[in-house]
Protein backbone atom coordinates (compact mmCIF):
# COMPACT_ATOMS: atom_id res chain seq x y z
CA UNK A 1 0.00 0.00 0.00
CA UNK A 2 1.53 3.04 -1.40
CA UNK A 3 0.79 5.73 0.68
CA UNK A 4 1.26 9.34 2.13
CA UNK A 5 2.20 9.77 5.09
CA UNK A 6 -0.50 11.00 7.53
CA UNK A 7 -0.53 13.72 9.92
CA UNK A 8 -2.09 11.88 12.99
CA UNK A 9 -4.80 13.98 14.87
CA UNK A 10 -5.79 12.39 18.06
CA UNK A 11 -8.96 14.22 18.32
CA UNK A 12 -10.12 13.63 14.44
CA UNK A 13 -9.25 9.89 15.01
CA UNK A 14 -11.03 9.58 17.81
CA UNK A 15 -14.50 11.44 16.57
CA UNK A 16 -14.12 8.85 12.82
CA UNK A 17 -13.48 5.66 15.43
CA UNK A 18 -16.41 6.17 17.20
CA UNK A 19 -18.53 6.66 14.46
CA UNK A 20 -17.51 3.39 12.83
CA UNK A 21 -17.31 1.64 16.30
CA UNK A 22 -21.58 2.63 16.87
CA UNK A 23 -22.37 2.58 13.01
CA UNK A 24 -20.75 -1.40 12.84
CA UNK A 25 -21.39 -2.47 16.34
CA UNK A 26 -18.12 -3.63 16.52
CA UNK A 27 -15.19 -2.70 19.25
CA UNK A 28 -12.25 -1.70 17.37
CA UNK A 29 -9.98 -0.72 20.38
CA UNK A 30 -10.44 -4.17 21.40
CA UNK A 31 -7.60 -5.20 18.65
CA UNK A 32 -4.17 -6.12 19.65
CA UNK A 33 -3.34 -6.50 15.94
CA UNK A 34 -2.45 -10.88 16.74
CA UNK A 35 -3.58 -10.86 12.60
CA UNK A 36 -5.41 -13.92 13.12
CA UNK A 37 -8.52 -12.35 10.90
CA UNK A 38 -5.42 -11.91 8.48
CA UNK A 39 -4.90 -15.11 7.54
CA UNK A 40 -8.25 -16.28 6.87
CA UNK A 41 -9.46 -13.33 4.51
CA UNK A 42 -9.78 -14.74 1.40
CA UNK A 43 -9.33 -11.30 -0.38
CA UNK A 44 -6.18 -10.10 1.22
CA UNK A 45 -4.12 -11.37 -1.26
CA UNK A 46 -4.90 -8.95 -3.55
CA UNK A 47 -5.95 -6.15 -1.43
CA UNK A 48 -2.35 -4.14 -1.77
CA UNK A 49 -1.81 -5.72 1.84
CA UNK A 50 -4.27 -4.11 3.35
CA UNK A 51 -5.11 -6.93 6.10
CA UNK A 52 -8.42 -6.92 8.55
CA UNK A 53 -6.00 -5.75 11.14
CA UNK A 54 -4.59 -2.79 9.33
CA UNK A 55 -7.83 -1.93 8.22
CA UNK A 56 -8.95 -1.44 11.86
CA UNK A 57 -5.56 0.24 12.89
CA UNK A 58 -6.50 2.68 9.85
CA UNK A 59 -9.85 3.70 11.34
CA UNK A 60 -8.11 3.70 14.90
CA UNK A 61 -5.16 6.18 13.63
CA UNK A 62 -7.52 8.33 11.88
CA UNK A 63 -6.80 7.60 8.25
CA UNK A 64 -9.82 8.74 7.26
CA UNK A 65 -9.24 9.13 3.14
CA UNK A 66 -7.55 5.78 3.22
CA UNK A 67 -9.90 3.98 5.28
CA UNK A 68 -12.80 4.87 2.95
CA UNK A 69 -10.43 4.04 -0.09
CA UNK A 70 -8.63 1.08 -0.04
CA UNK A 71 -9.15 -2.17 -1.31
CA UNK A 72 -10.08 -4.32 1.51
CA UNK A 73 -13.37 -2.01 2.31
CA UNK A 74 -14.12 -2.41 -1.19
CA UNK A 75 -13.53 -6.14 -1.81
CA UNK A 76 -14.80 -7.19 1.11
CA UNK A 77 -17.62 -10.14 1.14
CA UNK A 78 -18.94 -9.76 4.67
CA UNK A 79 -17.92 -13.47 4.78
CA UNK A 80 -17.13 -13.66 8.64
CA UNK A 81 -14.08 -15.42 8.45
CA UNK A 82 -11.95 -12.67 9.94
CA UNK A 83 -14.78 -12.70 13.23
CA UNK A 84 -15.23 -16.00 13.73
CA UNK A 85 -11.59 -16.55 14.49
CA UNK A 86 -10.87 -12.95 16.25
CA UNK A 87 -10.16 -13.44 19.77
CA UNK A 88 -11.70 -10.58 20.59
CA UNK A 89 -14.98 -11.27 18.52
CA UNK A 90 -14.43 -8.54 16.17
CA UNK A 91 -16.20 -8.68 12.78
CA UNK A 92 -13.96 -7.14 10.05
CA UNK A 93 -16.21 -7.43 8.22
CA UNK A 94 -19.05 -4.82 9.23
CA UNK A 95 -16.35 -2.60 9.54
CA UNK A 96 -15.91 -2.66 6.08
CA UNK A 97 -19.60 -2.71 5.11
CA UNK A 98 -19.77 0.58 7.18
CA UNK A 99 -16.59 1.76 5.13
CA UNK A 100 -18.39 1.46 2.32
CA UNK A 101 -21.38 3.26 3.25
CA UNK A 102 -19.45 5.99 4.92
CA UNK A 103 -18.07 6.54 1.57
CA UNK A 104 -21.19 6.85 -0.35
CA UNK A 105 -22.55 9.20 2.32
CA UNK A 106 -19.42 11.35 1.58
CA UNK A 107 -19.81 11.26 -2.55
CA UNK A 108 -17.32 8.47 -2.97
CA UNK A 109 -17.79 6.50 -5.69
CA UNK A 110 -17.38 2.71 -5.41
CA UNK A 111 -14.57 0.80 -6.51
CA UNK A 112 -16.67 -1.78 -7.89
CA UNK A 113 -19.22 0.75 -9.91
CA UNK A 114 -22.23 -2.18 -9.90
CA UNK A 115 -21.62 -2.83 -6.24
CA UNK A 116 -23.96 0.18 -5.28
CA UNK A 117 -26.05 -0.23 -8.31
CA UNK A 118 -26.65 -4.19 -7.22
CA UNK A 119 -27.73 -3.35 -3.54
CA UNK A 120 -29.95 -0.52 -4.70
CA UNK A 121 -32.18 -2.66 -6.92
CA UNK A 122 -31.85 -5.59 -4.88
CA UNK A 123 -33.43 -3.41 -1.76
CA UNK A 124 -35.43 -1.11 -4.27
CA UNK A 125 -37.33 -3.82 -5.72
CA UNK A 126 -37.49 -5.82 -2.27
CA UNK A 127 -39.43 -2.54 -0.92
CA UNK A 128 -41.54 -2.13 -3.89
CA UNK A 129 -42.92 -5.49 -4.01
CA UNK A 130 -42.31 -7.66 -1.63
CA UNK A 131 -40.53 -10.30 -2.88
CA UNK A 132 -38.22 -10.50 -5.44
CA UNK A 133 -38.26 -11.74 -8.96
CA UNK A 134 -35.17 -11.89 -10.84
CA UNK A 135 -36.09 -10.68 -14.33
CA UNK A 136 -37.51 -7.48 -12.92
CA UNK A 137 -34.51 -7.22 -10.29
CA UNK A 138 -32.23 -7.68 -12.64
CA UNK A 139 -33.82 -5.09 -15.06
CA UNK A 140 -33.50 -2.21 -12.94
CA UNK A 141 -30.15 -3.07 -12.05
CA UNK A 142 -29.37 -2.88 -15.64
CA UNK A 143 -31.25 0.84 -15.53
CA UNK A 144 -29.44 1.94 -13.13
CA UNK A 145 -25.80 0.68 -14.62
CA UNK A 146 -26.97 1.91 -17.90
CA UNK A 147 -28.22 5.37 -16.35
CA UNK A 148 -24.84 6.18 -14.99
CA UNK A 149 -23.07 5.56 -18.01
CA UNK A 150 -25.17 7.76 -20.01
CA UNK A 151 -24.13 10.53 -17.38
CA UNK A 152 -20.67 10.66 -18.54
CA UNK A 153 -21.38 10.02 -22.02
CA UNK A 154 -19.99 6.83 -22.10
CA UNK A 155 -21.87 4.92 -24.88
CA UNK A 156 -19.77 2.03 -25.45
CA UNK A 157 -20.11 1.06 -22.00
CA UNK A 158 -24.26 1.10 -22.33
CA UNK A 159 -23.55 -1.53 -25.36
CA UNK A 160 -21.53 -3.76 -23.65
CA UNK A 161 -23.68 -3.46 -20.84
CA UNK A 162 -26.73 -4.74 -23.06
CA UNK A 163 -24.07 -7.32 -24.84
CA UNK A 164 -22.93 -8.87 -21.48
CA UNK A 165 -25.89 -8.93 -19.05
CA UNK A 166 -28.47 -10.31 -21.78
CA UNK A 167 -25.57 -12.65 -22.44
CA UNK A 168 -26.00 -13.81 -18.76
CA UNK A 169 -29.60 -13.82 -18.93
CA UNK A 170 -29.77 -15.83 -21.99
CA UNK A 171 -27.62 -18.55 -20.58
CA UNK A 172 -29.92 -18.62 -17.71
CA UNK A 173 -33.00 -19.00 -19.72
CA UNK A 174 -31.26 -21.76 -21.30
CA UNK A 175 -30.27 -23.53 -18.32
CA UNK A 176 -34.35 -23.08 -16.93
CA UNK A 177 -33.00 -20.98 -14.19
CA UNK A 178 -34.79 -17.98 -15.14
CA UNK A 179 -38.73 -17.69 -14.42
CA UNK A 180 -41.25 -15.58 -15.72
CA UNK A 181 -43.25 -16.02 -13.59
CA UNK A 182 -44.33 -13.23 -10.68
CA UNK A 183 -44.80 -12.87 -7.17
CA UNK A 184 -45.18 -10.48 -4.85
CA UNK A 185 -46.36 -9.72 -1.04
CA UNK A 186 -49.43 -7.84 0.14
CA UNK A 187 -47.52 -6.86 3.25
CA UNK A 188 -45.76 -4.10 1.23
CA UNK A 189 -48.16 -1.51 3.00
CA UNK A 190 -46.44 -2.44 5.89
CA UNK A 191 -42.53 -2.64 4.83
CA UNK A 192 -42.94 0.77 3.49
CA UNK A 193 -44.62 2.34 6.59
CA UNK A 194 -41.13 0.78 8.33
CA UNK A 195 -39.05 1.78 5.26
CA UNK A 196 -40.01 5.30 6.62
CA UNK A 197 -39.46 5.07 9.81
CA UNK A 198 -35.79 4.48 8.92
CA UNK A 199 -35.33 7.49 7.29
CA UNK A 200 -32.23 9.23 8.50
CA UNK A 201 -31.44 6.50 11.07
CA UNK A 202 -27.46 5.44 10.58
CA UNK A 203 -27.87 2.84 12.60
CA UNK A 204 -30.43 0.60 13.79
CA UNK B 1 -45.53 -32.78 12.55
CA UNK B 2 -46.39 -29.39 10.77
CA UNK B 3 -43.48 -26.60 10.33
CA UNK B 4 -43.35 -23.45 9.84
CA UNK B 5 -41.72 -22.47 6.33
CA UNK B 6 -40.13 -19.76 4.99
CA UNK B 7 -39.16 -20.21 1.24
CA UNK B 8 -37.92 -16.87 0.36
CA UNK B 9 -37.61 -15.31 -3.09
CA UNK B 10 -34.92 -17.98 -4.60
CA UNK B 11 -37.16 -20.85 -3.50
CA UNK B 12 -39.74 -19.43 -5.82
CA UNK B 13 -37.46 -18.37 -8.60
CA UNK B 14 -33.95 -19.72 -9.70
CA UNK B 15 -34.01 -22.48 -6.83
CA UNK B 16 -37.84 -23.65 -7.57
CA UNK B 17 -36.04 -27.53 -7.29
CA UNK B 18 -34.52 -26.74 -4.41
CA UNK B 19 -38.42 -25.86 -2.92
CA UNK B 20 -39.94 -28.88 -4.39
CA UNK B 21 -37.28 -31.38 -3.23
CA UNK B 22 -37.42 -29.97 0.30
CA UNK B 23 -41.23 -30.55 0.22
CA UNK B 24 -40.71 -34.49 -1.08
CA UNK B 25 -38.41 -35.11 1.07
CA UNK B 26 -39.58 -33.77 4.34
CA UNK B 27 -42.48 -34.95 3.44
CA UNK B 28 -40.87 -38.49 3.63
CA UNK B 29 -40.50 -37.52 7.14
CA UNK B 30 -43.63 -37.26 8.00
CA UNK B 31 -43.25 -33.52 8.10
CA UNK B 32 -45.64 -30.77 6.77
CA UNK B 33 -44.71 -27.67 5.69
CA UNK B 34 -46.69 -24.72 6.49
CA UNK B 35 -46.13 -21.75 4.18
CA UNK B 36 -46.14 -18.52 6.04
CA UNK B 37 -49.08 -16.65 4.71
CA UNK B 38 -48.47 -13.66 2.55
CA UNK B 39 -44.31 -13.94 3.35
CA UNK B 40 -41.90 -11.01 1.98
CA UNK B 41 -38.07 -10.61 1.31
CA UNK B 42 -35.77 -10.96 4.24
CA UNK B 43 -33.62 -8.50 2.78
CA UNK B 44 -30.98 -10.39 2.04
CA UNK B 45 -27.43 -9.29 2.18
CA UNK B 46 -28.49 -6.49 -0.08
CA UNK B 47 -30.78 -4.67 2.66
CA UNK B 48 -27.96 -4.17 5.25
CA UNK B 49 -25.85 -2.52 2.64
CA UNK B 50 -27.88 0.50 2.42
CA UNK B 51 -30.44 0.25 5.76
CA UNK B 52 -29.54 -1.55 8.79
CA UNK B 53 -32.82 -0.85 10.06
CA UNK B 54 -34.81 -2.61 7.03
CA UNK B 55 -32.36 -5.35 7.66
CA UNK B 56 -33.64 -6.53 10.74
CA UNK B 57 -37.26 -5.14 10.00
CA UNK B 58 -37.90 -7.07 6.68
CA UNK B 59 -37.22 -10.55 8.39
CA UNK B 60 -38.82 -9.21 11.56
CA UNK B 61 -41.98 -8.96 9.17
CA UNK B 62 -41.90 -13.10 8.17
CA UNK B 63 -40.54 -13.94 12.16
CA UNK B 64 -44.20 -12.28 13.06
CA UNK B 65 -46.36 -14.15 10.70
CA UNK B 66 -44.21 -17.49 12.02
CA UNK B 67 -44.78 -16.83 15.22
CA UNK B 68 -49.08 -15.94 14.26
CA UNK B 69 -49.12 -19.55 13.21
CA UNK B 70 -48.82 -20.76 16.33
CA UNK B 71 -46.07 -23.21 15.18
CA UNK B 72 -43.06 -23.75 17.32
CA UNK B 73 -40.27 -23.93 14.72
CA UNK B 74 -39.72 -22.07 11.71
CA UNK B 75 -37.86 -23.95 8.93
CA UNK B 76 -35.65 -22.11 6.52
CA UNK B 77 -33.86 -23.79 3.33
CA UNK B 78 -31.72 -21.08 1.67
CA UNK B 79 -29.08 -19.77 3.20
CA UNK B 80 -29.17 -16.20 3.08
CA UNK B 81 -32.71 -16.21 4.34
CA UNK B 82 -31.90 -18.14 7.52
CA UNK B 83 -28.67 -16.16 8.64
CA UNK B 84 -30.75 -12.77 7.49
CA UNK B 85 -33.47 -14.25 9.73
CA UNK B 86 -31.34 -15.75 13.00
CA UNK B 87 -29.46 -12.19 12.83
CA UNK B 88 -32.85 -10.19 13.38
CA UNK B 89 -34.15 -12.14 15.82
CA UNK B 90 -31.08 -12.04 17.79
CA UNK B 91 -31.17 -8.20 17.47
CA UNK B 92 -35.37 -8.04 18.38
CA UNK B 93 -34.43 -9.84 21.56
CA UNK B 94 -31.08 -7.93 22.36
CA UNK B 95 -33.11 -4.57 21.25
CA UNK B 96 -36.62 -4.35 23.20
CA UNK B 97 -36.86 -0.82 21.72
CA UNK B 98 -36.51 -1.79 18.47
CA UNK B 99 -38.45 -4.02 18.61
CA UNK B 100 -41.43 -1.97 19.77
CA UNK B 101 -40.51 0.04 16.94
CA UNK B 102 -41.12 -2.26 14.26
CA UNK B 103 -43.40 -4.32 15.97
CA UNK B 104 -45.84 -1.08 15.86
CA UNK B 105 -46.05 -1.04 12.00
CA UNK B 106 -46.85 -5.20 12.09
CA UNK B 107 -50.01 -6.42 12.06
CA UNK B 108 -48.51 -9.60 12.75
CA UNK B 109 -46.34 -8.65 15.81
CA UNK B 110 -43.22 -10.52 16.64
CA UNK B 111 -41.88 -11.37 20.21
CA UNK B 112 -39.01 -12.81 18.39
CA UNK B 113 -39.02 -16.31 20.29
CA UNK B 114 -39.97 -18.66 17.61
CA UNK B 115 -37.44 -21.52 16.90
CA UNK B 116 -35.20 -21.05 13.68
CA UNK B 117 -33.92 -23.99 12.02
CA UNK B 118 -32.21 -24.13 8.40
CA UNK B 119 -33.87 -27.52 6.90
CA UNK B 120 -30.06 -28.71 7.17
CA UNK B 121 -30.83 -28.39 11.00
CA UNK B 122 -34.08 -30.51 10.46
CA UNK B 123 -32.48 -32.91 8.54
CA UNK B 124 -29.57 -33.75 10.88
CA UNK B 125 -31.85 -34.09 13.52
CA UNK B 126 -34.53 -36.52 11.83
CA UNK B 127 -31.73 -39.27 10.52
CA UNK B 128 -32.28 -40.20 14.46
CA UNK B 129 -35.46 -40.53 14.36
CA UNK B 130 -37.36 -43.78 13.98
CA UNK B 131 -39.59 -42.46 10.87
CA UNK B 132 -35.80 -42.04 8.94
CA UNK B 133 -34.96 -45.79 10.85
CA UNK B 134 -38.35 -46.59 9.17
CA UNK B 135 -37.67 -45.68 5.46
CA UNK B 136 -36.17 -48.43 3.34
CA UNK B 137 -33.09 -46.60 1.88
CA UNK B 138 -31.97 -47.52 -1.93
CA UNK B 139 -27.92 -47.83 -2.38
CA UNK B 140 -26.11 -45.02 -4.38
CA UNK B 141 -23.19 -46.25 -5.29
CA UNK B 142 -20.35 -45.38 -6.78
CA UNK B 143 -19.86 -41.11 -6.27
CA UNK B 144 -18.26 -39.07 -3.42
CA UNK B 145 -19.65 -35.68 -2.54
CA UNK B 146 -17.31 -32.87 -1.05
CA UNK B 147 -19.88 -31.16 1.04
CA UNK B 148 -19.59 -27.57 0.28
CA UNK B 149 -20.99 -25.09 2.76
CA UNK B 150 -19.67 -21.78 2.23
CA UNK B 151 -20.22 -18.82 4.71
CA UNK B 152 -23.78 -18.43 5.83
CA UNK B 153 -24.39 -21.51 7.77
CA UNK B 154 -21.77 -21.28 10.32
CA UNK B 155 -20.62 -17.66 9.88
CA UNK B 156 -22.96 -14.61 10.76
CA UNK B 157 -22.49 -10.80 11.05
CA UNK B 158 -23.78 -10.91 14.60
CA UNK B 159 -23.43 -13.18 17.66
CA UNK B 160 -26.27 -15.74 17.41
CA UNK B 161 -26.37 -19.50 18.11
CA UNK B 162 -25.21 -21.75 15.73
CA UNK B 163 -26.00 -25.07 15.01
CA UNK B 164 -22.69 -26.67 13.81
CA UNK B 165 -18.86 -26.59 13.98
CA UNK B 166 -17.62 -22.86 12.32
CA UNK B 167 -14.61 -24.55 10.79
CA UNK B 168 -15.30 -27.96 10.52
CA UNK B 169 -19.40 -28.33 9.93
CA UNK B 170 -20.75 -32.20 9.25
CA UNK B 171 -24.20 -31.81 8.81
CA UNK B 172 -24.50 -32.72 5.28
CA UNK B 173 -21.27 -35.35 6.04
CA UNK B 174 -23.88 -36.76 9.27
CA UNK B 175 -27.35 -36.74 6.80
CA UNK B 176 -25.12 -38.14 3.85
CA UNK B 177 -23.60 -40.87 5.96
CA UNK B 178 -27.31 -41.92 7.53
CA UNK B 179 -27.85 -42.87 4.10
CA UNK B 180 -24.94 -44.58 3.14
CA UNK B 181 -22.98 -42.25 1.28
CA UNK B 182 -19.21 -41.42 2.02
CA UNK B 183 -18.57 -37.75 1.74
CA UNK B 184 -14.88 -36.83 1.11
CA UNK B 185 -12.55 -34.88 3.94
CA UNK B 186 -11.64 -31.93 2.04
CA UNK B 187 -10.09 -28.20 2.96
CA UNK B 188 -12.49 -25.50 1.38
CA UNK B 189 -15.56 -26.34 2.76
CA UNK B 190 -16.06 -23.32 3.98
CA UNK B 191 -15.00 -20.88 1.84
CA UNK B 192 -16.52 -18.12 0.59
CA UNK B 193 -17.73 -18.47 -3.35
CA UNK B 194 -17.93 -14.70 -3.94
CA UNK B 195 -21.70 -14.73 -3.75
CA UNK B 196 -23.30 -11.58 -5.04
CA UNK B 197 -19.40 -9.79 -5.72
CA UNK B 198 -19.55 -12.53 -9.18
CA UNK B 199 -21.74 -9.27 -10.57
CA UNK B 200 -20.00 -6.75 -9.68
CA UNK B 201 -16.39 -8.22 -9.27
CA UNK B 202 -16.19 -11.31 -11.36
CA UNK B 203 -12.70 -11.80 -11.44
CA UNK B 204 -12.38 -12.15 -7.72
CA UNK B 205 -15.18 -14.26 -7.09
CA UNK B 206 -14.07 -16.78 -10.41
CA UNK B 207 -10.41 -17.14 -8.43
CA UNK B 208 -12.16 -18.12 -5.15
CA UNK B 209 -14.52 -20.58 -6.73
CA UNK B 210 -11.09 -22.50 -8.97
CA UNK B 211 -9.50 -22.88 -5.20
CA UNK B 212 -12.58 -24.42 -4.31
CA UNK B 213 -13.09 -26.60 -7.61
CA UNK B 214 -9.14 -27.48 -7.04
CA UNK B 215 -9.15 -28.70 -3.54
CA UNK B 216 -12.61 -30.99 -4.31
CA UNK B 217 -11.28 -32.34 -7.49
CA UNK B 218 -7.87 -33.16 -5.74
CA UNK B 219 -9.87 -35.12 -3.03
CA UNK B 220 -11.51 -37.12 -5.77
CA UNK B 221 -14.60 -36.19 -4.73
CA UNK B 222 -17.22 -36.29 -8.27
CA UNK B 223 -19.66 -34.03 -6.94
CA UNK B 224 -20.65 -31.00 -4.69
CA UNK B 225 -23.52 -31.24 -2.44
CA UNK B 226 -24.72 -27.94 -1.32
CA UNK B 227 -27.52 -26.61 0.70
CA UNK B 228 -27.13 -22.59 -0.42
CA UNK B 229 -29.31 -21.41 -3.42
CA UNK B 230 -26.70 -19.14 -3.71
CA UNK B 231 -23.77 -21.01 -4.04
CA UNK B 232 -25.50 -23.69 -5.91
CA UNK B 233 -25.98 -20.83 -8.49
CA UNK B 234 -22.04 -19.76 -8.35
CA UNK B 235 -20.72 -23.23 -8.46
CA UNK B 236 -22.73 -24.36 -11.58
CA UNK B 237 -23.18 -21.88 -13.99
CA UNK B 238 -19.58 -20.17 -13.63
CA UNK B 239 -18.31 -23.27 -13.55
CA UNK B 240 -17.03 -22.98 -17.11
CA UNK B 241 -16.16 -19.28 -16.67
CA UNK B 242 -13.75 -20.56 -13.42
CA UNK B 243 -11.92 -23.67 -14.62
CA UNK B 244 -11.15 -21.84 -18.01
CA UNK B 245 -9.79 -19.09 -16.16
CA UNK B 246 -7.70 -21.12 -14.10
CA UNK B 247 -7.25 -24.20 -16.74
CA UNK B 248 -8.97 -26.86 -14.56
CA UNK B 249 -10.05 -29.61 -16.86
CA UNK B 250 -12.60 -31.57 -14.27
CA UNK B 251 -16.41 -30.24 -14.18
CA UNK B 252 -18.29 -31.46 -11.56
CA UNK B 253 -21.88 -31.13 -10.85
CA UNK B 254 -23.35 -29.44 -8.05
CA UNK B 255 -26.44 -30.98 -6.23
CA UNK B 256 -28.85 -29.96 -3.65
CA UNK B 257 -28.85 -32.14 -0.83
CA UNK B 258 -32.45 -32.72 -0.77
CA UNK B 259 -31.03 -34.55 -4.52
CA UNK B 260 -29.55 -37.13 -2.97
CA UNK B 261 -31.00 -38.25 0.31
CA UNK B 262 -34.36 -38.39 -2.44
CA UNK B 263 -32.70 -40.64 -4.12
CA UNK B 264 -31.40 -42.86 -1.62
CA UNK B 265 -35.15 -42.43 -0.01
CA UNK B 266 -36.17 -44.40 -3.27
CA UNK B 267 -37.99 -41.26 -5.29
CA UNK B 268 -37.81 -41.60 -9.01
CA UNK B 269 -36.12 -38.98 -11.45
CA UNK B 270 -39.86 -37.58 -12.27
CA UNK B 271 -40.30 -37.23 -8.77
CA UNK B 272 -37.26 -35.03 -8.10
CA UNK B 273 -36.82 -33.68 -11.42
CA UNK B 274 -40.79 -32.94 -12.93
CA UNK B 275 -40.33 -31.48 -16.06
CA UNK B 276 -37.83 -28.85 -17.74
CA UNK B 277 -39.04 -26.01 -15.49
CA UNK B 278 -36.94 -27.70 -12.33
CA UNK B 279 -34.00 -28.46 -14.61
CA UNK B 280 -30.93 -28.52 -12.99
CA UNK B 281 -27.95 -28.16 -16.07
CA UNK B 282 -25.35 -30.62 -15.64
CA UNK B 283 -27.29 -33.08 -13.96
CA UNK B 284 -26.33 -36.71 -15.28
CA UNK B 285 -28.66 -38.99 -13.83
CA UNK B 286 -27.47 -41.74 -15.36
CA UNK B 287 -23.98 -41.45 -14.04
CA UNK B 288 -25.18 -41.17 -10.58
CA UNK B 289 -27.71 -44.02 -10.07
CA UNK B 290 -25.17 -46.60 -12.46
CA UNK B 291 -27.57 -49.22 -13.99
CA UNK B 292 -30.43 -48.57 -11.54
CA UNK B 293 -32.20 -46.06 -13.76
S1 LIG C 1 -8.01 -11.28 14.92
FE1 LIG C 1 -9.06 -9.66 16.07
S2 LIG C 1 -7.58 -8.95 17.62
FE2 LIG C 1 -6.44 -10.17 16.09
S3 LIG C 1 -5.68 -8.63 14.63
FE3 LIG C 1 -7.65 -9.38 13.83
S4 LIG C 1 -9.19 -7.96 14.62
FE4 LIG C 1 -7.32 -7.65 15.82
S1 LIG D 1 -15.50 -10.53 6.14
FE1 LIG D 1 -14.25 -9.31 4.72
S2 LIG D 1 -12.43 -8.77 5.88
FE2 LIG D 1 -13.40 -10.48 6.94
S3 LIG D 1 -12.40 -12.31 6.17
FE3 LIG D 1 -14.26 -11.99 4.93
S4 LIG D 1 -13.57 -10.77 3.16
FE4 LIG D 1 -11.93 -10.64 4.73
Amino acid sequence: MASEPFEYTPQAADVFTQEVMARSGQNLTACYQCKRCASGCPVAEDTDMVTPNRLIRMVVLGDIENALTNKLTWKCLFCHTCGTRCPNNIKTGRIADTLKKMALDAGIDPQQPEYKNFHRAFFNYSLRWGRINEIGMMGEFQLRNMWDHLKKGNYVAILSEIMSKSTLAWKMFKQKRLHLSFHSSKGRDEISRLYKKSSGRKWI
Amino acid sequence: MDLAYYPGCSLYQSAKLYNHQIKLVLGMLDLKLKELEDWSCCGATSAGKINDFMAVALPARNIGIAESTGLSELVIPCSACYSRTMVAQKQLQDFPLLKNEINFELSKKTTGNIKVSSALDVLRREIKGSRFKSIPLQKLEGYSPACYYGCMNTRFPYDVPISDNVENPQAMETVLEATGVKAVDWNYKTLCCGASSVIYNPEGALDLMAKIMRDAVSRDADCFVVNCPMCQMNMESQQDNFCEKHDIKERLPVYFITELIGMAFGLSKEELQPGDDLFINGMDWTDLCGDSV
